[in-house]
């Protein structure tokens, strides 16, 4: 199989279909083409999106309002502009700190759980369950929910009292230094839920005759965890920093309604800003190319992300 | 077994940090309910389901949903065939070319889907949304349901076409029904991004009787004038559905994940 894969040029792992199509012109029977079947998708999704994409360029380079029929041509001001933007060198800063932190802590937290919910727990799709549920609950529901939770009187500040933490009570989404902080917290209890289901699949897929063989060997929990788990879940946990990568780039619902991208734009992302730009303050062409950048630096994210990828998969 | 512990009172220290660990997951579910009962208990809810048109948005989320998880269904079952299973020049090209589209951020169809859809009459309609919220689902969909039909066993396929069934028939009565598992987490997925989805709403449905779920803390705020209880009754109230259709289908989920676990 792997040779045939290696002759038609093909390294996308894909084994069936190619070996089919092999098969097939061998036998003389020859297999319908998927072209009328792939186009609905294309002309929805390709057509659609790169149309937006084509369209959000050439606006980039003009000084629009979104209405005037004449919009005034400024070439490449937007980005000169956009380089000298103290804002939006903020939303880049929160952008990585923020990938980083929540991308860390739910590997960790995901990976824990499924670990653990793989291992004789009584009970454990209840667990599943209360892990899971932030994960079908709308950020924007959520939001007024944590407004009032992280609030200076609120919910967790009464908790941190009863608990003889009181010292550590602040209005958490009202200054600047705790308001990104708490907002990762929020992302985190949100989206913990989606990387344990991922890992919890893939796990289940893990030989157990390789693990009993291990400890067999000896090895301790940690050991099994570190040298066989984690290595055969390294494809979950790149297609969940590619997923991290982009829901970072994207945030928007979650500053937008529980801080209003402050205080002082201490949470301001590409997304509110690329929307407070475009849909509050007229500036469309500024936005365009606000968003022409995001793009860029999401499909640079995507490439490098791949190119690891594929050299893991060639060593 | 990837922890293994075998002492009894070890498995029983186990349970309580698993159940320590669980609990900050379920605090805010706890405050919303609590908050939501606050004051005037039920009757905070009854103010929630008199406020008039709030049936609205329900019925407008759920169209939308509708809509685009039918479209991405659609869409993405016929392009996971044509991937997996059919003869395609410039296979990876195409699929590329759609994977691209799972980097992209949806604030960037923001200024030219906004002047597009004044130009086209499209503002305050249902497609507004739905178009753009499914082109955005598709991708993510195919690389699912690719994964999956790719691992169909090939002899199923010859078999069909041996009797003489062409794609059509082998989509009919191979595709659809061997798919299930995988249409499950595809459908939960797109129901998520749909049902949940704010950001399209709030820029491309103005009218207030076009609006959506998502939208409705925000004109709770505005119609109880900050009243805490309400505005999380009415977010106890927009959650259900998602809580409801995800214990219904949790199971069928759970499958179709570790079937096209995403590796």
């Amino acid at each position: 199989m792997a040779t045939v894969r290696q002759g038609l040029g093909d390294h996308s792992g894909e084994a069936p279909a190619s070996s089919l199509f092999v098969r097939q012109r061998r036998r003389g029977v020859k297999v319908a083409s998927g072209l009328p079947w792939i186009l609905p998708a294309l002309a929805l999704c390709v057509g659609l999106i790169y149309y937006c994409i084509g369209y959000t360029g050439l606006i980039s380079t003009w000084n629009w309002d979104g209405i005037s029929p004449n919009p005034q041509h400024v070439g490449f001001g937007n980005y000169t502009q956009l380089f000298h933007d103290p804002l939006f060198w903020g939303a880049v800063r929160h952008t990585v700190v923020f990938f980083a932190v929540t991308f860390t802590v739910q590997t960790f937290l995901g990976l824990t759980f499924a670990v653990l919910l793989h291992s004789r727990i009584r009970l454990a799709v209840v667990y599943k369950v209360i892990i899971f549920i932030p994960v079908v609950l709308a950020p924007a529901i959520m939001a007024p929910v944590f407004r009032s939770m992280l609030a200076p009187g609120g919910q967790f500040n009464e908790v941190l009292h009863d608990v003889g933490l009181g010292s550590l009570a602040q209005p958490w989404i009202g200054q600047t230094s705790t308001a990104l902080p708490a907002l990762m917290a929020i992302t985190v209890w949100q989206f913990t839920g989606f990387t344990f289901v991922l890992y919890y699949a893939a796990m289940s897929q893990i030989d157990q005759s390789v693990l009993e063989a291990a400890r067999l060997d000896g090895a301790g929990n940690f050991k099994v965890i570190t040298r066989i788990v984690w290595p055969s879940v390294a494809g979950t946990t790149f297609a969940l920093a590619t997923l991290s990568v982009i829901g970072a780039l994207k945030t928007f619902d979650i500053p937008w309604l529980v801080t209003q991208a402050g205080p002082d734009y201490a949470t301001n992302f590409f997304g509110t800003y690329i929307y407070q730009e475009i849909i509050q303050l007229d500036n469309v062409g500024y936005g365009a190319a606000l968003s022409i950048v995001l793009l860029m630096i999401a499909v640079i994210f995507g490439v490098v992300l791949q190119l690891w990828r594929s050299r893991r998969a060639l060593s | 077994m990837m922890f293994e512990v075998s002492k009894r009172w070890k498995r029983a220290l186990l349970q309580v940090v698993v159940t320590i660990m669980v609990l900050p997951y379920l605090f805010p579910i706890i405050v919303m309910l609590q908050g939501s009962l606050a004051g005037e208990g039920f009757e905070n809810y009854k103010a929630v389901a008199e406020v008039p048109g709030f049936a609205r948005f329900f019925i407008n989320s759920a169209i939308i949903s509708v809509s685009v998880i039918a479209l991405v269904y659609g869409c993405a079952m016929l392009a996971s065939y044509g991937f997996a299973k059919l003869r395609l020049f410039g296979r990876e090209v195409y699929f590329w070319m759609l994977l691209d589209c799972l980097t992209l951020p949806e604030v960037v169809l923001l200024a030219p889907l906004f002047t597009t859809d004044q130009k086209l009459n499209l503002y305050n309609t249902y497609w507004a949304v739905i178009l753009p919220l499914a082109a955005l689902q598709i991708p993510f969909a195919v690389l699912l349901t690719r994964n999956f039909i790719s691992g169909l066993p090939d002899e199923l396929f010859e078999a069909v076409r041996v009797d003489g069934g062409g794609p059509v028939l082998t989509f009919r009565h191979l595709i659809i029904p061997l798919t299930r598992p995988i249409a499950a987490a595809v459908i939960i997925f797109t129901l998520i991004a749909a049902w949940n989805d704010y950001l399209m709403p709030l820029v491309f449905e103005q009218a207030t009787n076009m609006q959506t779920i998502t939208l409705v803390p925000q004109f709770f705020i505005g119609e109880f004038n900050d009243d805490q209880t309400k505005i999380l009754a009415s977010a106890v109230v927009t959650a259900i559905p998602e809580i409801v259709a995800y214990l219904g289908l949790q199971r069928l989920f759970e499958r179709g994940l570790t079937a096209g676990a995403v590796k």
